[in-house]
């Protein structure tokens, strides 16, 4: 199999004094030199907690919404976790974890974490109580009961749910709602649903090559990604591709630092790469520098994009749309397609635009047509669900008989929604846009919203438009958040109940990443009152049940091991090579892949079983059949705001910890210097950010890292700070993510502000 | 043969200033606030030329002339033989802060719980069981690696890089590679 060697790796990125070596001469010192100065010395004493050895270790699994999902190896003694570490049997996570996992030994024991189920007396009073889990469970139970009655039905309670804990037995949440009954679901995804559809038109799935033979690529894209900061386990892999030789791009309209490690960077205009790929197409049909086999063997539509490419297309045209000189765009197109393989990491960012599905599917052309989909090293690399066939035992419970629900036609419940294609049954949930959230509060009638439950999910951090969102939470009569600190959305709550980390609970984890499998297991008993989800769902049901019996079906009682046990099943083992869930305490596994290579036979999953140049399921659902350019958002406010993630913390989770406050103490609005010049701010300045929707106030960084047209601001929950981007940022989707996803995907990044000095 | 001296080789080409080096050294010891043994700096921009985007992750140097050891006055450092690593006693210490204001790079911090000082142990209890230092196993880059300085010879490595102050009686056990830029075209 010819697939990421960690010799390769090892070698590229050889030290001259390597591991073995080095170990063997701690060895030969401590046995020559190290004894008489032992004897003579006592064991020198430090402050806090040092290495003692004998530790009880077990095995985890970072399960945030990361490409790298690490598997982790937590060290314990006396019941206290007391650091973890990488685990060193997966060579994705390679021994390491990133500046957010290792932070994990403080969160547990932070001591701002939600301690006890608490009553809010009064929304956003601060005024916290603690209650009983009886009591909590109690008033939960009886107004879910009183809905019920009021509505017949239970469609006016809602379930926000999204990326916070990926551990599979974490979708006993929305089990837990379909156990009571149809309720509203927040379906979708913030994250990267148009590029998800994208790759669905062209390909038939969304499926990457393993990211570990980036090492055999000849030269790599980077493309709207920033792996130096948000899959820092990728970049060994890019690393050792360069010093084997391969040449990397980074197109971005910020100078990250991904770019800066990169050996070329192009500050593409925001919106326009979609005009930069096709650009780089229209050169190679020039030159006839595409694979003729491939185009006309393995694909479906070569012939009308290459018309449409020659007669709508030009490279000087993507020149000016872009902002990349032409001269560049033939330059590296060459270069692209002589590097045999070549590859392209479409990052999210750059699909969270209006036109974001037609760049990707732009993207994905580039790639097929120069013959890189299929080969190792090569890839139009996206994401992948590869790994994710578990039985979802959690998620998949009945409503109670009789359950009344909503009539009318329903779509997938996000992208990891399993039940895609089977047949509706009489009611169903009313599915409704999550990001939309606010409006979609607001907007719900017959029933109107009354109570939102919310669970790994941060709706005040996460969804858009942070004042509607205020005046949409004012009409829910109750609100119960699910978290482990007390952020902006709990502000917000009526109830908050403490759920456990992952350290503190059974569950397992793969990546839409890479392609290993970790077992999670319980390393510590949960801190103070904290309940896993499932065993919330539980509590719950029996509550339920005591004051309406049969109002839940969800099981009463419940060991959490055996439910993690219960996600397993053949197809799981096969493909992981391993006979039994007990195999994954010796460490992390790698599914067992004919190659490394997505689509390595060739055989796609479209209508056509080829690659679709042309999508006529595309056009059905809307869109333009042909990978053709399509304009961004009208600009309205003069300057462009972006808002993605910072290195120090993965969406609303990490920041909040003192720990990490040590090493990144404030947010800054980041401007450049041109603009800071007309602007008459200087570094530190207090300035006003406003949007249509907000305004904030924040300290200014400047920097050239940031075009002039540009301002940048990292998406963050500081602790105690009421900083928040959302304040700034619109609900406006992009085009395409409603077909897999179940709603359309949201233009983060096609957003307009203003600054001044405050 | 000269004598073994273990140090850091930060290779800067490699680094992408993520701070998992600082934060696994957090995992293992659970500093107090404030106290930090390792940190990541970034370059200026005179001497890189954009911002926060070259990094230097420093910790104690383990000198080969350390002058913590020097100016202590009750012998709560000592250097060990075998790999040169330079310890600090904390149940020695008296808090003085001769060493925080003596060492130029500014690795022992003053601890003000304990009221003593402390700083990078190289993680010497984890060598001493075969491991590699917290802040070494933990960069994701591999752009942080353990050396012994007297036979490291990598052609690109230097003790001292820009940004990073020269005190060559202290003879810090630290080397460098340069980072490079990349060829940057601008709309």
């Amino acid at each position: 199999m010819a697939t990421y060697n960690k010799d390769k790796v090892e070698k590229a990125l050889s030290c001259p004094l390597n591991r073995r070596k080095f170990l063997k001469g701690l060895l030969a010192a401590g046995v020559l030199a190290g004894v008489p100065g032992g004897l003579l010395r006592a064991v020198a004493s430090e402050a806090g907690i040092v290495y003692e050895g004998d530790y009880q270790v077990f095995r985890n699994a970072c399960p945030r919404n990361c490409y790298d999902t690490c598997s982790i190896k937590t060290f314990v003694k006396d019941g206290v976790v007391q650091f973890i570490e990488g685990a060193p049997e997966s060579s994705f996570t390679d021994g390491a974890l990133c500046v957010k996992g290792f932070s994990y030994p403080r969160r547990i024991y932070s001591p701002d974490r939600v301690k006890y189920p608490m009553l809010q007396v009064g929304r956003g009073s601060g005024k916290w109580r603690r209650i009983s889990w009886d009591d909590a469970l109690n008033r939960i139970a009886q107004k879910i009961l009183e809905i019920k009655k009021k509505d017949d039905s239970l469609l006016g309670l809602g379930l926000t749910k999204y990326s916070g804990n990926f551990g599979i037995t974490n979708y006993g949440v929305e089990g837990m709602m379909s156990s009571l009954g149809y309720t509203t679901r927040f379906v979708g995804t913030p994250c990267w649903p148009a590029g998800i559809d994208a790759q669905n038109y062209d390909m038939g799935n969304m499926w990457c090559n393993d990211p570990e033979d980036m090492v055999d690529a000849r030269y790599i894209i980077l493309w709207g990604a920033n792996p130096a900061w948000c899959s820092v386990h990728s970049m060994k892999f890019i690393t050792a591709a360069q010093e084997r030789g391969a040449k990397v791009l980074c197109i971005d309209p910020v100078f990250t630092q991904t770019a800066a490690k990169s050996d070329e960077y192009w500050q593409v205009k925001t919106g326009e790469d979609g005009a930069l790929a096709l650009g780089m197409c229209r050169h190679l049909l020039d030159r006839g520098m595409y694979d003729k086999q491939f185009v006309s063997e393995h694909a479906t539509g070569w012939e009308d994009f290459a018309a449409y490419l020659k007669s709508n297309i030009t490279v000087e045209w993507a020149a000016k749309k872009s902002g990349i000189p032409a001269a560049e765009i033939v330059r590296t197109a060459e270069e692209f397609a002589q590097a045999k393989p070549a590859t392209i990491w479409i990052g999210y960012g750059l699909q969270r635009h209006v036109n974001g599905g037609a760049t990707v599917r732009a993207i994905d052309a580039l790639v097929a047509m120069s013959g890189n989909i299929g080969k190792v090293g090569g890839g139009a690399r996206y994401g992948h669900l590869f790994t994710w066939g578990f039985n979802y035992h959690a998620l998949v419970q009945k409503q109670p008989e009789g359950s009344k629900g909503y009539l009318g036609q329903t779509g997938p419940k996000g992208e990891f929604d399993t039940g895609q294609g089977a047949k509706p049954a009489k009611y169903s949930d009313r599915a409704v846009n999550i990001n939309q959230t606010a409006r979609m509060i607001l907007e719900a009638k017959e029933p109107p919203l009354r109570m939102l439950w919310a669970s790994c999910k941060n709706v005040f951090s996460q969804d858009f438009d942070l004042n509607m969102m205020k005046k949409a939470f004012e009409k829910l009569e109750m609100v119960v958040v699910v978290d482990q600190f007390f952020n902006q959305t709990v502000e917000h709550a009526d109830i908050v109940l403490p759920v456990t980390t992952l350290f503190e609970e059974w569950t397992e984890n793969v990546s839409y990443w890479h392609y290993w499998l970790s077992i999670n297991e319980q390393a510590i008993k949960p801190m103070f009152e904290s309940k896993s989800n499932i065993e919330i769902a539980s509590m719950l049901s029996a509550k339920m049940n005591s004051l309406s019996p049969g109002s839940c079906t969800f099981p009463t009682k419940i060991d959490t091991k055996k439910w993690m046990e219960k996600e397993f099943n053949a197809g799981i083992y096969k493909l992981f090579g391993i006979s039994s869930w007990q195999d994954l305490k010796k460490g992390p596994v790698k599914a067992k892949l004919a190659s490394s290579a997505s689509w390595s036979g060739l055989k796609f999953a479209t209508p056509s079983k080829k690659y679709e140049f042309k999508s006529e399921l595309c056009a059905t659902h809307g869109h333009k059949a042909l990978p053709e350019y399509m304009d961004g958002r009208k600009p309205y406010g003069p300057y462009r705001l972006l808002t993605p993630h910072s290195k120090f913390n993965i969406h609303s989770q990490f920041q909040n910890l003192d720990w990490m406050e040590e090493f990144n103490s404030e947010p800054y609005v980041y401007l450049n210097p041109a603009l800071a010049k007309e602007k008459g701010i200087s570094d530190g300045d207090m300035v006003k950010v406003s949007s249509k929707v907000g305004q904030m106030t924040i300290k200014a960084m400047i920097t050239d890292n940031v075009p002039p047209d540009t301002l940048l601001m990292y998406e963050a929950w500081f602790n105690k700070n009421p900083y928040n981007v959302q304040a700034l940022v619109d609900d406006t989707p992009a085009d395409m993510g409603k077909y897999k996803t179940g709603a359309p995907g949201v233009a983060i990044h096609d957003q307009f502000a203003d600054i001044a000095r405050a | 043969m000269s004598k073994k001296q273990l140090g850091f080789f930060v290779d800067v080409k490699r680094c992408i200033g993520c701070f998992s080096c600082a934060m696994a050294c957090k995992n293992q010891y659970h500093q107090e606030k404030e106290v930090v043994w390792r940190q990541v700096y970034p370059v200026s921009e005179e001497i890189y030329p954009h911002r926060q985007s070259a990094w230097l992750s420093l910790a104690c140097n383990h000198c080969q002339n350390p002058t913590c050891l020097k100016v202590c006055p009750v012998k709560a450092y000592f250097k060990r033989d075998k790999d040169g690593v330079v310890v600090h006693e904390q149940d020695k210490c008296i808090g003085c802060g001769n060493c925080i204001r003596s060492c130029p790079y500014g690795a022992p911090r003053y601890n003000p719980v304990a009221k003593k000082a402390e700083k990078c142990s190289l993680c010497w209890q984890r060598l001493d069981a075969g491991l590699k230092p917290a802040c070494v196993q933990g960069c994701p880059a591999k752009a942080l690696q353990l050396v012994d300085v007297n036979q490291f010879a990598d052609p690109e490595a230097v003790q001292y890089i820009a940004g990073f102050p020269k005190f060559a009686a202290l003879n810090p056990s630290v080397r460098f590679r340069a980072p490079s830029q990349p060829r940057v075209i601008r709309r």
